[in-house]
């Protein structure tokens, strides 16, 4: 799927990125307390609960509830989605995955000096949070936003439940009159 | 050589051992195939790799999440380094046809004279290779998208481009019984496309052509010797990990894997002079959307039926092949929404009109600006590329005059679906676009004609391989694909690369 290409995460990128709250981080810490409390889930392959419920937050942040159709995120498991698509990933690839999800749960304390994980923030925050990411200055930071995006959003409305909301009759094959 | 072929799929059959055949083909698309059936009808026995699976009929869903996980390299998730732009790669028996938009666009005489004067490639006369050509046309069943297959979305930017005085094209194709099913780059169910799964590789395998699937060539050794070793990591069904590896031996090896891991396998080896991995070529695309009142649907019928060529050339002095041209285009919704840069509710109203969209995409061909290095595992390349500045210029003004375009045919409203997006009202916004920075990861980029890196010349001071397609430094391991290519060859290299892979093969095929 289109959320694959992450040889742009390098460990020494990543590094250079965050700085010594980076640094820090990678090798463990204080932030640790930021990271605790994820509620275990069953079934995983790769992703840890915390991991998870990163994820889950962004997709229920890219693709809420509402708004111009009532379908949203919740509807599906995404961040269980993209824990199966890992499986099929080369080993470096679910490891840059892995610290690029680090990275951005911790953005608030890393990029806003906010106390604060990315999957702790209120619902109003988070958009804000991630289009920060989005459109950042730094290449990393909009890398970062861009690859989650894509899983999501192609997963979401790959959804035959959703096509109805858009207008898409679903694969032409079969409307095809014989 | 035996009469009669085989397709074996090496994720379920089990590996040949201490295989040594004539021709070892890595790679099934356009240049491979074609390579194998033209060796296979000369007597020789041939063998092909496949990365991919063999996927036609119902296998093919037109559902986004499976078919790029199967069909594409890096399950559709290949990009450059930097994230800057998505390279599309066909990975399935049959290779690119099997997902392209069945565009049919020959080499223009202009790059051809470009390539002998520029890159010293004497023999690539208009002239020597118009049979080849010819002999490509053939095998696509090449023939004009008729009227009635011109769907709304292609029929709007035609109309805004003929009310806009801009000169324009309906495309060639390689369809023959098309249904209009839309979904193109995903394959097609009803086998329509007339390319090399079904034109080629049958005819390969009615020579006795082999044909492995799941099997990525890791390596190639004793370059220099007349038989040459090549070890080959058997995928998983999926194809998404190697389970083991085995080893066979050729006599040829023809590399036809596209630029990008035609390039790596040769990296991978140690084989080839420094040109081997440079001079990458991807021809950018930015994607321009207009939204419409009434109901466009583009994602019924052919998908890319007309072109704006009014800024294209292909004498450019310099280059050959310059400017750029404005394509219609659609894609199923996950493509689409995977594309488009908003989250929250501004996402969700984006594709609750996806009904009324049109979209077309800005192609530019490039100088070389890129190369292939190796990553961390087999198969898994990187990619670099930096944008030149008048590529950047050239996706701008294409994307403004796409937006004249649309608001000629009556647009409510043109997105670039940058990050932030640009939103046109307007021709008066149109100033707009200027101000999109095209810096990496900021635009939903795509290269879908990856070229250029193992180019051919005339010395190896020059480029990667002769103007046989031999490798320097090598004897008797090739390359016949778009890798060779010294500057962009065309707007869509399918053509291009049967006609190329034809002409290298029968120069082969008159070896001893």
């Amino acid at each position: 799927m289109t959320a694959g290409g992450f040889g742009f995460l390098t460990r020494r990128r990543v590094l250079a990125l965050g700085g010594v709250g980076a640094s820090a981080l990678l090798v463990g810490g204080g932030v640790r307390s930021l990271l605790s409390g994820a509620p275990p889930v069953s079934g995983l392959g790769v992703l840890a609960a915390r991991e998870y419920r990163t994820l889950d937050a962004l997709a229920k942040t890219l693709i809420p509830r509402g708004g111009p159709f009532e379908i949203g995120a919740d509807r599906f498991d995404l961040a269980r989605a993209f824990d199966g698509f890992l499986q099929g990933e080369p080993p470096a690839n679910v490891e840059k995955l892995r610290r690029a999800l680090l990275l951005f749960e911790l953005g608030p304390l890393l990029f806003e000096k906010r106390w604060a994980a990315f999957s702790q923030l209120p619902d109003a925050e988070r958009l804000k949070h991630y289009e920060a990411w989005a459109n950042s200055d730094t290449l990393l930071r909009r890398q970062v936003a861009i690859a989650f995006r894509k899983f999501m959003a192609l997963v979401f409305y790959d959804s035959p439940e959703v096509w109805p909301h858009i207008g898409y009759p679903g694969p032409s094959l079969a409307r095809l009159s014989p | 050589m035996k009469p009669g072929g085989s397709i074996v799929d090496l994720s379920t059959q089990a590996a040949p051992r201490g295989l040594v055949c004539d021709v070892l083909v890595i790679g099934s698309g356009s240049g491979g195939a074609t390579a194998a059936r033209v060796l296979a009808e000369a007597g020789r026995e041939v063998v092909v790799l496949e990365e991919g699976a063999d996927r036609t009929g119902k296998d093919l869903t037109q559902r986004d999440g499976a078919m790029y996980d199967q069909l594409y390299m890096d399950r559709g998730g290949r990009v450059t380094e930097d994230l800057s732009i998505s390279v599309l790669q066909g990975r399935v028996l049959g290779g690119g046809p099997v997902v392209n938009m069945a565009d049919v666009v020959p080499i223009p005489d202009g790059v051809l004279r470009h390539w002998q004067k520029k890159h010293g490639l004497t023999d690539f006369s208009p002239e020597a290779l118009a049979p080849f050509r010819a002999r490509a046309l053939e095998d696509l069943s090449a023939n004009p998208i008729a009227p009635e297959q011109i769907n709304r979305a292609n029929g709007l930017l035609r109309q805004g481009a003929e009310k806009l005085g801009l000169r324009g094209e309906v495309m060639l194709h390689n369809r023959v019984g098309c249904r209009g099913l839309g979904t193109c780059m995903l394959g097609c169910p009803l086998g329509a496309k007339q390319n090399t799964r079904f034109v080629s590789i049958p005819k390969a395998l009615d020579k006795g052509a082999r044909f492995f699937l799941r099997a990525r060539a890791v390596r190639i050794e004793a370059p220099r010797e007349e038989v040459k070793r090549v070890t080959v990591a058997v995928l998983d069904p999926h194809g998404h990990h190697p389970t083991h590896t085995f080893e066979l031996s050729a006599r040829v090896v023809i590399v036809a894997a596209n630029a990008i891991a035609s390039a790596e396998l040769l990296l991978r080896s140690g084989i080839g002079n420094g040109h081997v991995g440079r001079h990458l070529i991807l021809q950018p695309q930015l994607a321009v959307t207009a939204l419409f009142d009434e109901k466009v649907r583009a994602f019924d019928g052919i998908p890319q039926a007309y072109a704006v060529t009014e800024h294209e050339r292909d004498d450019d002095p310099e280059h050959g092949l310059w400017g750029y041209r404005i394509e219609a285009v659609m894609g199923t919704p996950g493509n689409v929404a995977s594309v488009l840069p908003l989250g929250g509710a501004a996402g969700k109203e984006l594709m609750a009109v996806y009904d009324r969209i049109a979209a077309a995409l800005v192609l530019v061909p490039d100088e070389p600006s890129g190369n292939v290095q190796l990553g961390p595992s087999a198969g898994h390349p990187i990619i670099s590329y930096r944008q030149a500045e008048n590529h950047k210029a050239r996706l701008r003004e294409g994307a403004k005059l796409a937006a004249r375009i649309y608001f000629a045919a009556g647009a409510r409203q043109v997105f670039v679906p940058t990050s932030p997006p640009v939103v046109l009202e307007s021709e008066a916004d149109l100033g707009r676009v200027d101000a999109i920075s095209l810096a990496p990861a900021t635009a939903p980029l795509l290269s879908a004609h990856q070229q250029g890196t193992v180019r051919f010349a005339p010395s190896p001071q020059l480029g990667g391989a002769d103007p046989d397609g031999r490798v320097y430094g090598t004897k008797g391991i090739y390359v016949f694909d778009t890798s060779g290519f010294p500057s962009s060859a065309s707007s869509h290299t399918m053509t291009p690369v049967l006609t190329i892979a034809h002409y290298l093969s029968a120069k082969l095929a008159n070896q001893k």
